[in-house]
């Protein structure tokens, strides 16, 4: 059911890009792209129109949750799932008001949490 | 005699023999009306103006203003050439007689140290004295009208009697010496304008009798251009008593102002004797120099810096600043503060030395207070940068354990969950997985253990300072001789502080030394742990570059100790602290 799932990998730890890459396809989700940070996040969701972005908050030019509110301001834009190795509660509303989807921990992340959220 | 006290007596005496001349050319004269007051009042403008410039002279032998008071008599008085009875003479006298207005203008215009502010001004000047000789040649080429010199001699210029031209030509003549003047009034109201209080009371003498004086003149000049000889008599008159009296004025605003300023010197040594270093020493000594823009700065000797009674530093005035100027104050020899006042009081070395003699001790007293002000400012600053250094510190450890250990055990995390999901069905890339996850592991727990010392070294609390520093020169990347490190332990506190000196010294010397080695040594000596790190590298560090050498130099202050970095281009670079034990 994960078939299809075009996903941009937004995150600025190589080591956690390659790990979610493997993750994600190895439960059926189409890995079609990885960005290290906010600006190149929003050119490569332009350019490669994924359906879902998994975005790390915590990025080294523009914060996670303003690359969020980008992303999901026009309405065919592709749904965010925000990642961090930090709790959601250290957020607060934070991710609600980003217009993000959700909200994964990432020692959490799995096709099934992902799944649960689409 | 100094050489000037001699030239200004030679002065006097010329003064005197060019008074005789004059008087001698003025009894004589067979057209001049009224000889005895034209001797009286030549004799009393021109020896007055020559006696008060030569005092101002010998008073301020640096400004040129007594030179010209000077000059101004004796034009005055060669202007009685013109009642020679002679030809020749009364010609040089007619085109010379008008110049001591000119140099009096300029006197004004360029008071109170005789020179112009600006280049134009002096090409008004210029066109002054011409305008002062050219202006009498219409009368001397067409012939005097009876009302200005009846029964003068015929002069050698005399071409013939044309009423016409001359008239035309002493009209236009006078307006232009009516809007000369000009000028120079509207210069002398502005620059009163622009004057400080202490300035305007300078000034307030000569320019108000200078201003008075040239009203009177423009006046003449206008009526004279306008044919309105009665007016232009009148006027003539008041300007010459007016004029008469300006070096009297002069002489009063001089002596009223050393009078009220010595009466206020002994003011003040008494108040200071009464109760020495209280109340408000500023007040008072500008209460005694007359002066309410006055500042005190205070010298601190270990700081090489002035500061104000609040302890915050202070710029002097520079050399020859337009406006402010100092005056040191000395206690016993040794420099306590300054004196910070208008320029204009520089004009008055004696009544400053006299103020900064009697302000000494009381000088000495606030002094102490703002440096005690100066110390408590200091240890608020570096209290707030240990504060701010301590926020720093936490905000770098909690990015190195986020970036670092957190993200390893994150990948850590996902990469054992897709290894227990591959272990049936994909035994050998489970086991490739958890070889990975091991590597990442041990990645993990290195950068933990790197943290935790940089956070406190466990082997300095257990083993003291010299294991700890035998462990950091072990693991620096360069050669690190270990030359001497006390036995007993040192305070805990003091031994971290000479820990991280070393250790922040150490990692300068690796960043931007280009050392091949360094040598450590600490040493307990006269009550002080002596921490010192040198290397053999290209020397010329700035103690200001970074934050790190900052946070050490608090670090180190706030134990009492002192931090000293001597860095000579090309010589190697030597660190040293001095914490008391």
């Amino acid at each position: 059911m994960n078939v299809g799932h075009r996903v941009l990998i937004v995150d600025d730890h190589p080591s956690f890009r390659a790990t979610a890459r493997v993750l994600l396809e190895a439960e059926g989700f189409d890995v079609v792209g990885e960005a290290a940070d906010g600006a190149s996040a929003l050119t490569e969701a332009g350019r490669l129109q994924p359906e879902v972005v998994l975005l790390d908050v915590q990025l080294p030019d523009i914060d996670g949750f303003d690359v969020a509110a980008r992303l999901t301001g026009n309405a065919d834009g592709p749904v965010v799932i925000l990642v961090s190795s930090r709790d959601s509660s250290d957020f607060g509303p934070l991710v609600m008001r980003s217009g993000a989807r959700g909200f994964v921990p990432k020692a959490e992340l799995s096709g099934d949490r992902l799944t649960e959220l689409l | 005699m100094t050489g000037l006290n001699r030239a200004l007596v030679v002065i006097a005496l010329a003064g005197l023999l060019v008074a005789a001349a004059s008087t001698a050319l003025v009894a004589a004269s067979d057209h001049v009306p009224q000889r005895g007051a034209t001797i009286a009042i030549g004799l009393l403008i021109g020896l007055s103006f020559i006696g008060t410039g030569l005092y101002a002279w010998w008073r301020r032998p640096a400004s040129r203003f007594g030179a010209m008071m000077t000059g101004v008599g004796f034009l005055n008085l060669i202007g009685s050439a013109t009642a020679a009875n002679d030809p020749v003479v009364f010609t040089a006298g007619v085109l010379l007689c008008n110049l001591f207005f000119v140099l009096f203008a300029h006197m004004v215009l360029a008071y109170p140290d005789g020179r112009l502010e600006q280049r134009w001004q002096a090409w008004l000047i210029a066109g002054g004295y011409v305008l002062a000789i050219v202006g009498p040649l219409p009368q001397l080429l067409w012939g005097f009208t009876e009302r200005m010199c009846d029964g003068c001699p015929e002069s050698p210029l005399f071409i013939a009697d044309n009423e016409g031209v001359r008239n035309a030509a002493n009209a236009a003549v006078s307006l232009i010496g009516v809007a000369f003047v000009a000028v120079i009034l509207w210069v002398l109201l502005r620059r009163r304008r622009a004057a400080t209080p202490p300035q305007r009371r300078a000034m307030a003498p000569v320019l108000w009798s200078g201003v008075t004086i040239l009203i009177l003149l423009a006046a003449a000049l206008g009526s004279d251009a306008f044919g309105i000889a009665r007016v232009t008599d009148v006027l003539g008159w008041l300007g010459l008593i007016a004029f008469a009296s300006v070096p009297y004025v002069f002489l009063i605003g001089l002596v009223r102002t050393r009078f009220a300023r010595a009466g206020a010197v002994s003011e003040l040594l008494q108040r200071l004797g009464e109760a020495p270093g209280t109340g408000d020493l500023r007040c008072r000594l500008s209460d005694a120099l007359g002066d309410n823009s006055l500042q005190l700065a205070f010298w601190l000797e270990d700081k090489g810096k002035w500061v104000d009674s609040e302890g915050h530093m202070v710029q002097l005035p520079a050399e020859g600043d337009p406006a402010r100027a100092w005056t040191a104050v000395e206690l016993e020899g040794r420099r306590v503060g300054a004196i910070v006042h208008d320029v204009t009081l520089t004009e008055e070395p004696e009544l400053l030395r006299s103020v900064a003699a009697a302000a000494g001790l009381a000088m000495e007293n606030e002094r102490l207070k703002a440096q005690l002000h100066a110390r408590v400012e200091e240890l608020r600053a570096s209290r707030d940068r240990i504060v701010e250094a301590g926020t720093a510190e936490r905000r770098r450890l909690e990015r190195n354990l986020h970036d670092g250990a957190q993200q390893r055990l994150v990948a850590l995390s996902l990469t054992m969950r897709l290894a227990q999901a591959n272990i049936r069905k994909d035994p050998a890339k489970a086991d490739a997985m958890l070889t990975a996850a091991n590597e990442e592991l041990t990645l993990a727990l290195g950068e933990l253990r790197e943290l935790a010392r940089g956070i406190h070294p466990a082997v300095l609390s257990d083993r003291g300072l010299g294991a700890a520093l035998e462990a950091l020169a072990g693991r620096a990347p360069i050669a690190v001789a270990l030359d001497t490190v006390p036995e007993d332990r040192l305070p805990e506190p003091i031994e971290a502080a000479a820990y991280f000196v070393v250790a922040e010294a150490l990692t300068n010397v690796v960043k931007y030394a280009h050392a091949t080695q360094a040598t450590v040594a600490v040493q307990r000596q006269n009550g002080h742990a002596i921490v010192e790190v040198a290397d053999d590298g290209i020397g010329g560090a700035d103690p200001d570059r970074g934050s790190g050498l900052r946070g050490l130099a608090d670090r180190v202050s706030a134990l009492d100790g002192r931090m000293r970095l001597d860095s000579p281009a090309g010589a190697g670079t030597r660190l040293r602290a001095e914490i008391p034990v």
